[in-house]
C-alpha cells in the first residue's frame, strides 16, 4: 500500500511541477523565438546602428565595476580578517548595508551629489577656484562608481568567506618551501580566494548587466536601457526581443561561470583539522588609517545617501508630500509585493518538493527551469510577459495580475533557493518515523513536515516580498495605468530631479529593505 | 607464586643510538618554553637532541604540547624561554626568531595542507622556485618515482585519495632535501588499514633520504614502529628522553608506563632489600630504604597464569583478541593484574590461578610520584 501511496502521490504533483515550469520557461522561449524569427533586417539595422554601442557600453560599465569592486572588495575583507582594531566588529556587517539601497536610490542621489550646482562641485570649487567642475554623473564614470558602491559587498562577503576559510597550515607549509610573505600571499593565498572572487565578481556583472534603475537615471545606454526604450518610445517589440535576447545571453555566460567557481571553490575548503590565521594588531595610527579607509567607503556607499534621504523625507514631510496619496502608494506595494510573494511560494512548493524527495530526471529539469527567471534581466521579463500577455491573454493586459505574474517569474529562483534547502534538510526518515507512529501523510504533513520547513517557506516569502517592493523596470512597463508603487514614483521624480519629492518613498524602501539583507547575511555569516 | 628466572636479555641495549661523532647533532632544545598567553605555559623546560638521520618521536596525549613543540622547532612558534638550534645554529630563542622560511625544514601537517590550486607536481615543485627549470623537473620527476606517484602528476589534490596525498606532502617536503622533516600526526588523516603500509614506506623513504625526522604522535604503537628515539611529553613537560625499548621497559615515570602500554601497579614495601608485595617478593634495585611505600609495575606479558586449585587469584574476565587472550585477575586484596596468554590458552571465568611473573627489569615508583596516572 505504502508502495503505492509513494507512486501515484508524486505523479499529481509532477503534473502541475511540470506546467508551473513550463509557464515559466515560456516567456524566455517566447523571446527567443521573437527574436530569431526576426527578419533579418531587424538584425541587419540593430548591427548597424545599436549593438556595437550597446555592447561596448555594457561592456565597458561591467570592466569597470569589476576592477571597483575587485579592489574594494577583497582590500576591505583582507583588513577585516586579518587585522584587528577597535570596531572591528562593527565594520564587519555594517559593510554590507549598501546592499540594502536599490541602485536607483543611490543614482538618483549621486545626480545629486555630483550635478552641476552640486555639494560636491561646490566643494571642490572652493579648493580649486570657480571654474573647476567635476565628472558629471551622466557619465561612463558616473556610472562605473555608482555601481561599484552598490556592489562591491558581493565581493566583499565571498572574499571574507573565503578568506575565513583558509587554512592557515597552507601558509605555514608554503613558508616551510621558503616562501617569503610577499611570495606566500602571491603564490598561495590570493590563488585560494580565486574562485571566491571570480564568483563574487560574476554576481556583480550580472547585477550590472541586468541592472535598469541606475542606468537609465544616469542616462547611460546599455541593454536594458534600450530594451526600455524600444518598447517604450518605438513600441519595436521585435527589435526589444533582439536585444533582449543577446543580453539573456550575456548574463548567461556570467551566471555559467558563477556557479562553476562556487563548485569549484569546495575543493579549496580543507577537510581535517583546521585553523585560522591569526589577526594582526593594529597600532592608533594603523587603527587610523584604516577606519579612515572605511568610514570613506561606507560613507560614500551608505552613509551620505542615508543621510541625505533622511534630511529630504524631513523637509518633504514637513511641506506635506507625505500624504494620502503617499500612502496609497505604499498601499499598491505592499498589496502587490504580499500578492506575488505568496503565489510565488505555492508555485514553488511542488517544484522544491518534489525535486528534493523524489529527484527523478524530470523533477529535477523542473526545477531548473524554474530557475531560468535568473537569467532574465527585469526588463527582459516585463517585455516577455507584455508580449506574452498581448497575444495569449489580452483581455488581463493592464491589470495587476500580468504584474504579479512578472514577479513571480523574476523572483521565484531566489525564493527556491531559500525553500530548497529547507525541505531537503528534512530526511524521509522523520515522515517514515511518524507513519509508523500512525500518523496520515495528511497528519504527517501537518505535524512533521511543515513546522520543520516553516521558518525557510517564510524566509523565502520575506525574500521575495522585498524584491517586489524595489522592483523597477517591470513595474514600469506593465503597471495598469496611474497604478504607481514607491519604487516607481522614486524613479518617476528623480527622473525630474524632483529629489525631495522622491525621498520618502526612496527611505521607505532602504529601511524595509534591511531586514532582508540581514536575512542574506546571516545565511553568509553561517557558512564562513 | 614465583618469581621466574631470568629469561631475557635485557631488551633496552638492542637498539643502540646512533654514534656520536658519524652522527652529529642537528637539532637541539635546550630548556624550550612557549606561552600561549602569559602565565599559562604550553610547554616548559624541554630539553633533547635529534642526530643526524635520527627518527625522533614526539609522544603524548592531546593538549600535551608535543605540537607545540614541533612548531617551535618549525619556527611558527615563538619561545619564551630556552633556545632552538638547528643543525648548529641558533634558530629560536626569547630574542631571536630566524622565519621559517630561512630555516630550511620540511613540514608534514595532519590534513597534508596540499594547495587545492596546484597539480601533484606543481605542489612537488613548490619550494624549488629558484631553481633553474630543467634542474627542478628532474628533481620532481625522481622524487615522484621515489614515493611511487608516478602516473598521477597531473592530478589535482581532490582527485587523490588520502595515502597519495600524504605521499604528495611528503614529496614535497623532502624534494627540498630539508635539514630535519617535521611531521604532525602524519597518520591520523588515514584509514586505519592503510596505516601499516604508510608506516613502513615513510621508514624506508626517510632511510633511503637520510633525513632527520621529528614525528609527532599520539600512538605509541607509532612511536615504537617509526623511532629511534622517543620524547614522551605531559602537561607541557618532558616525562623521558629515550629509545623506544627503554621506554617501553624502563619508564622513568608511571605516567610514560601507563601510557605506553597496559600496566598494573601493585603497592610494596621495602624489607630486608627486596620489595614485598601481595604478589610475591621483588628486587628492589633502585635502592629504596627500608620501610619505603613503592609500586611495582608490570606488564601483562611479564605475568603467566597456570590453573591452580590452591590459590586464591581468581579470572574475572577474559578478553579474546586475536593473536593473545588477555585475562584479568582478581587479587584476594581485590585488585586487579592482567596477564597476556597465548592465542589457544582458554581458561574459564573464575577459576583459581598461580600467578608466575617473570621480571627482569622490575620497575619501582614511589608510591605517591607526581606524575601517577589515575586510578
Amino acid at each position: 500500500m505504502d508502495m503505492v501511496a509513494r507512486q501515484t502521490f508524486p505523479t499529481s504533483l509532477s503534473v502541475i511541477a511540470l506546467t508551473v515550469a513550463g509557464l515559466i520557461c515560456l516567456p524566455l522561449l517566447f523571446i527567443g523565438y521573437l527574436a530569431l524569427s526576426a527578419d533579418p533586417s531587424v538584425w541587419g539595422r540593430l548591427w548597424n546602428t545599436r549593438i556595437p554601442e550597446l555592447l561596448m557600453n555594457t561592456g565597458a560599465l561591467a570592466l569597470g565595476v569589476s576592477i571597483g569592486t575587485l579592489l574594494l572588495g577583497v582590500s576591505l575583507a583582507w583588513l577585516l580578517v586579518r587585522y584587528d582594531f577597535v570596531g572591528r566588529s562593527v565594520w564587519e556587517w555594517a559593510l554590507v548595508l549598501p546592499l540594502a539601497m536599490p541602485t536607483y536610490v543611490l543614482a538618483y542621489l549621486y545626480t545629486y551629489l555630483l550635478g552641476a550646482g552640486g555639494p560636491v562641485e561646490h566643494l571642490w570649487q572652493w579648493w580649486a577656484g570657480s571654474e573647476a567642475r567635476v565628472l558629471s554623473p551622466y557619465s561612463f564614470t558616473g556610472a562605473t562608481l555608482v555601481m561599484t558602491l552598490d556592489t562591491f559587498p558581493f565581493v566583499y562577503l565571498l572574499a571574507r568567506a573565503a578568506l575565513l576559510n583558509v587554512n592557515v597550515s597552507f601558509e605555514e607549509v608554503a613558508r616551510a618551501c621558503g616562501a617569503s610573505r610577499l611570495g606566500v600571499w602571491r603564490r598561495v593565498t590570493l590563488p585560494l580566494l580565486r574562485p571566491a572572487i571570480v564568483a563574487g565578481l560574476s554576481l556583480v556583472i550580472l547585477y550590472v548587466v541586468s541592472d535598469f534603475g541606475a542606468v537609465s537615471l544616469l542616462r547611460y545606454q546599455t541593454f536594458t536601457y534600450a530594451v526600455y526604450q524600444q518598447v517604450t518610445g518605438r513600441y519595436d517589440q521585435t527589435a526589444a526581443a533582439v536585444l533582449s535576447l543577446l543580453l539573456v545571453l550575456f548574463a548567461l555566460i556570467f551566471l555559467i561561470a558563477e556557479r562553476w567557481f562556487r563548485r569549484r571553490s569546495r575543493f579549496y575548503q580543507t577537510t581535517g583539522r583546521y585553523r585560522t590565521a591569526p589577526r594582526t594588531r593594529c597600532g592608533p595610527l594603523g587603527t587610523t588609517l584604516i577606519t579612515a579607509y572605511l568610514a570613506l567607503v561606507l560613507g560614500a556607499s551608505f552613509g551620505v545617501p542615508a543621510w541625505l534621504l533622511v534630511q529630504w523625507t524631513a523637509s518633504a514631510a514637513a511641506e506635506g508630500a507625505v500624504d494620502a496619496r503617499f500612502f496609497g502608494f505604499v498601499w499598491n506595494s505592499v498589496a502587490l509585493s504580499g500578492l506575488a510573494a505568496t503565489a510565488a511560494v505555492l508555485i514553488g512548493t511542488p517544484l522544491a518538493y518534489l525535486a528534493s524527495r523524489w529527484p527523478s530526471k524530470l523533477n529535477v529539469a523542473c526545477l531548473q527551469a524554474a530557475y531560468a527567471g535568473y537569467v532574465l534581466p527585469g526588463p527582459v521579463a516585463a517585455l516577455a510577459i507584455l508580449v506574452l500577455a498581448s497575444h495569449l491573454i489580452p483581455f488581463w493586459y493592464g491589470t495587476v495580475l500580468v504584474l504579479i505574474i512578472a514577479y513571480v517569474v523574476h523572483f521565484l529562483p531566489a525564493g527556491l533557493q531559500t525553500m530548497e534547502p529547507a525541505l531537503q534538510q528534512i530526511t524521509p526518515n522523520l515522515e517514515e518515523a511518524s507513519r509508523s507512529l500512525g500518523l496520515s501523510t495528511f497528519s504527517t504533513l501537518r505535524h512533521v513536515t511543515l513546522p520543520l520547513v516553516k521558518g525557510g517557506f517564510i524566509a523565502a516569502w520575506v525574500l521575495m516580498f522585498l524584491q517586489c517592493i524595489k522592483e523597477l523596470p517591470a513595474t514600469l512597463l506593465l503597471r495598469p495605468v496611474g497604478f504607481d508603487t514607491l519604487a516607481v514614483r522614486v524613479w518617476l521624480e528623480a527622473s525630474e530631479e524632483y529629489f525631495q519629492l522622491a525621498a520618502p518613498s526612496a527611505l521607505l524602501i532602504v529601511i524595509v529593505a534591511l531586514p532582508a539583507l540581514l536575512l542574506l547575511v546571516s545565511k553568509d555569516w553561517r557558512a564562513a | 607464586m614465583s618469581i621466574g628466572q631470568q629469561q631475557r636479555e635485557d631488551p633496552a641495549i638492542t637498539r643502540r643510538p646512533l654514534d656520536e661523532r658519524s652522527h652529529p647533532t642537528i637539532l637541539e632544545l635546550r630548556k624550550v618554553g612557549c606561552a600561549y598567553e602569559k602565565g599559562r605555559s604550553a610547554i616548559a623546560d624541554i630539553s633533547f637532541s635529534v642526530r643526524e638521520g635520527e627518527i625522533l618521536c614526539l609522544l603524548g596525549p592531546s593538549g600535551c604540547g608535543k605540537t607545540t613543540t614541533l612548531r617551535a622547532i618549525a619556527g611558527f612558534e615563538p619561545v619564551g624561554a630556552g633556545e632552538v638550534y638547528l643543525a648548529g645554529r641558533l634558530v629560536s630563542s626569547p630574542d631571536t626568531l630566524v622565519p621559517t622560511e630561512q630555516r630550511h625544514v620540511g613540514m608534514v601537517f595532519q590534513e597534508y595542507a596540499l594547495f587545492p590550486h596546484l597539480r601533484v607536481v606543481e605542489n612537488v615543485a613548490f619550494g624549488l622556485h629558484r631553481l633553474p627549470a630543467d634542474q627542478r623537473k628532474a628533481q620532481v620527476r625522481t622524487m615522484i618515482e621515489m614515493v611511487g606517484l608516478t602516473g598521477l602528476e597531473r592530478r589535482y589534490p581532490h582527485e587523490l585519495s588520502g595515502g597519495q596525498q600524504q605521499r604528495v606532502a611528503l614529496a614535497r617536503a623532502l624534494v627540498q632535501k630539508p635539514v630535519v622533516l617535521l611531521l604532525d600526526e602524519p597518520f591520523s588523516s588515514l584509514d586505519p588499514d592503510m596505516t601499516g603500509k604508510m608506516r613502513e614506506d615513510l621508514h624506508r623513504l626517510l632511510m633511503e633520504t637520510k633525513t632527520t625526522a621529528v614525528l609527532v604522535t599520539h600512538d605509541h604503537e607509532e612511536a615504537f614502529a617509526m623511532a629511534d628515539r622517543i620524547a614522551v611529553l605531559n602537561n607541557g613537560r618532558l616525562e623521558q628522553f629515550d629509545t623506544p625499548e627503554a621506554i617501553y621497559h624502563t619508564p622513568a615515570t608511571p605516567f610514560v608506563a601507563d601510557f605506553v602500554g597496559q600496566a598494573d601497579f601493585i603497592p610494596g614495601l621495602v624489607e630486608n632489600g627486596t620489595v614485598t608485595t601481595e604478589i610475591g617478593e621483588f628486587p628492589n634495585q633502585v635502592g629504596y630504604r627500608r620501610g619505603t611505600k613503592v609500586v611495582v609495575m608490570i606488564r601483562p606479558d611479564d605475568v603467566h597464569i597456570e590453573p591452580s586449585e590452591h590459590c586464591d587469584a581468581r579470572i574475572l574476565a577474559r578478553q579474546f583478541r586475536g593473536s593473545e587472550n588477555l585475562y584479568t585477575i582478581g587479587l584476594p586484596s581485590g585488585r586487579v593484574v592482567h596477564s597476556s596468554e597465548s592465542s589457544t590458552a582458554v581458561y574459564p571465568v573464575g577459576s583459581p590461578v598461580e600467578l608466575q611473573i617473570i621480571a627482569t627489569h622490575t620497575v619501582l615508583f614511589e608510591e605517591n610520584h607526581p606524575s601517577r596516572p589515575p586510578g
